[in-house]
């Protein structure tokens, strides 16, 4: 009889093997590995003749299998698709929102400034920024700005 | 240069057909159901291969599908199979186009025909 390392060598490349392949040519695999090990084929050589045949096993998927593989395929790829365009289309006022605030709180240079200071309140006439009095960018109602 | 291509893969899919392991578990199987062991011993005396035992389940599967082969009660932990009515016609029909293509070959080569 093989040696125990052979066997678990065999026995490790069988559980690669679906449950439901094993359970119906589990017992007799096993016992044509023996077989064949005592007969002078190499253990490692049978280990990897069933290792290959198992990921071809689970490579050929059955018909209703491989509808619902499709299936399943369509519906992940929907949701991936679906979830990123669902968050862009949410987002999409906040951003713009964002934007526009961005905009008038840090405005480009050339662009206009806003009529109103930097507390949010409207600036009196007269005070605006860079005004007729070539002033730097401050407020001028409280000193810590 | 082009029809040679041509020539040169259909002598490789004629060539990869005669070894496929389908054909070689067909013809095992033509005069009698036996089970895993004995269709590799069988194979290794007329073919001069030994088939892997992944190769052999892959191959059973296969033809089981086809309907080219079936299970026979298993006895003990051995499960036996037999050639199908189906099995048989498709082995005769893919016997008589390798035969036609062998005696095609050899009358080319100088080799006499069959």
């Amino acid at each position: 009889m093989p040696g125990a390392r052979s066997m678990r060598l065999v026995e490790s490349a069988l559980r690669c093997y679906p449950q439901r392949w094993r359970s119906r040519h589990g017992d007799e695999a096993a016992e044509i590995a023996s077989l064949l090990i005592r007969d002078g084929t190499p253990p490692h050589s049978v280990a990897w003749s069933y290792l290959i045949g198992a990921a071809r096993t689970r490579l050929v998927i059955e018909p209703r299998r491989r509808l619902g593989a499709a299936v399943g395929a369509l519906l992940l790829a929907v949701c991936s698709l679906g979830v990123p365009l669902a968050l862009l289309s949410s987002s999409a006022p906040a951003n713009a929102a964002s934007v526009a605030h961005s905009r008038t709180a840090h405005p480009r240079p050339g662009q206009p400034r806003p009529a109103h200071t930097r507390h949010g309140r409207p600036r009196p006439d007269g005070l605006r920024y860079g005004g007729a009095r070539g002033a730097p960018d401050r407020c001028d109602q409280h000193d810590h700005c | 240069m082009a029809a040679r291509e041509r020539d040169d893969a259909g002598g490789q899919d004629v060539l990869r057909r005669a070894g496929d392991a389908s054909v070689l578990i067909l013809t095992s199987l033509a005069d009698g159901p036996k089970h895993g062991y004995a269709l590799i011993q069988d194979i290794k005396g007329f073919a001069g291969l030994q088939l892997g035992p992944g190769t052999l389940y892959g191959a059973l599967d296969r033809l089981e599908r086809m309907g080219l082969i079936e299970a026979l009660p298993a006895e003990d932990r051995r499960q036996p199979y037999r050639i199908t009515a189906a099995g048989a016609v498709a082995l005769r029909a893919y016997l008589d186009s390798i035969e036609r293509v062998s005696s095609v070959g050899r009358l080319r080569l100088g080799l006499g025909g069959i």
